[in-house]
């Protein structure tokens, strides 16, 4: 995940349109979730499995690939989750989709989950100074 | 992650630091029922060093806001930045808990 901030910073500097570090905070929050339901569902009930993240930086676009053996499955049929109701749980997907231009997917084997997010877009959110890192 | 407890008379402040992830959520559960235990009229959550957090540690949080508002007690964040506050925000969470 490291390795992916530090792709995000450099990939983002100097964008007119996307502070560096929203755009940091956007994607790390998209691929952490996607590594996450990669893991914990693609691989449910494994011991092991391999997770390739690929990252590659276009011109004004990133785009990440996760790539898995594991189950696949169909993303139009998650719903997103109902917010007003404070869900504790499945808005991993939604995270995704939120801080994404495009998401896509392809059933495998290999599962590959592709993430494209373009520094010409407008932060979605906004976003204010990090928090020091820990000592 | 990390996390401390400091109890006052109606107030408990629950610091967070670090990562609050899919990892470190199901460690800090069982702080959150020490906490509810205690039936405090106020829990602030310091997230001022809390570096990082994902879907699970939302989920953590929330649970807490819920269950101390079901109790008559509510739940302040303070110091909720950076990454962090891109995601509540994203969940609409920023109205919930009043912050950014």
């Amino acid at each position: 995940m490291r390795v992916v901030s530090a792709s995000c910073k450099v990939f983002a500097t100097g964008s007119v349109r996307m502070a560096p570090q929203a755009f940091q905070d956007e994607v790390v929050s998209a691929l952490g979730e996607a590594f996450n339901n990669t893991v914990i569902h693609a691989y449910r009930g494994r011991d092991d499995g391999r997770v390739t993240i690929e990252i590659e930086p276009r011109t004004d676009v990133l785009e990440i690939r996760v790539i898995d053996d594991g189950t696949s499955f169909d993303p139009a049929s998650i719903p997103d989750p109902v917010l007003g109701d404070l869900p504790e749980s499945g808005m991993g997907l939604f995270i995704i989709r939120s801080f994404m231009d495009e998401v896509l997917y392809r059933s495998g084997p290999p599962n590959v989950l592709l993430l494209r997010k373009s520094l010409l877009t407008p932060p979605l959110l906004g976003s204010t100074p990090a928090p020091p890192a820990d000592r | 992650m990390k996390s401390t407890i400091q109890r006052d008379t109606d107030v408990t402040t629950l610091r967070i630091e670090g990562e609050l992830d899919a990892l470190s959520a199901p460690i800090l559960r069982p702080t959150i029922d020490t906490i509810i235990g205690d039936n405090p009229k106020l829990v602030v959550v310091d997230v001022s060093a809390l570096r990082m957090i994902d879907s699970s540690g939302v989920g953590a949080i929330v649970s807490l806001y819920k269950r101390l508002r079901a109790s008559g007690g509510s739940v302040r964040l303070d110091g909720l930045g950076g990454q962090p506050l891109a995601v509540f925000r994203v969940l609409k969470l920023d109205r919930v808990f009043n912050v950014g």
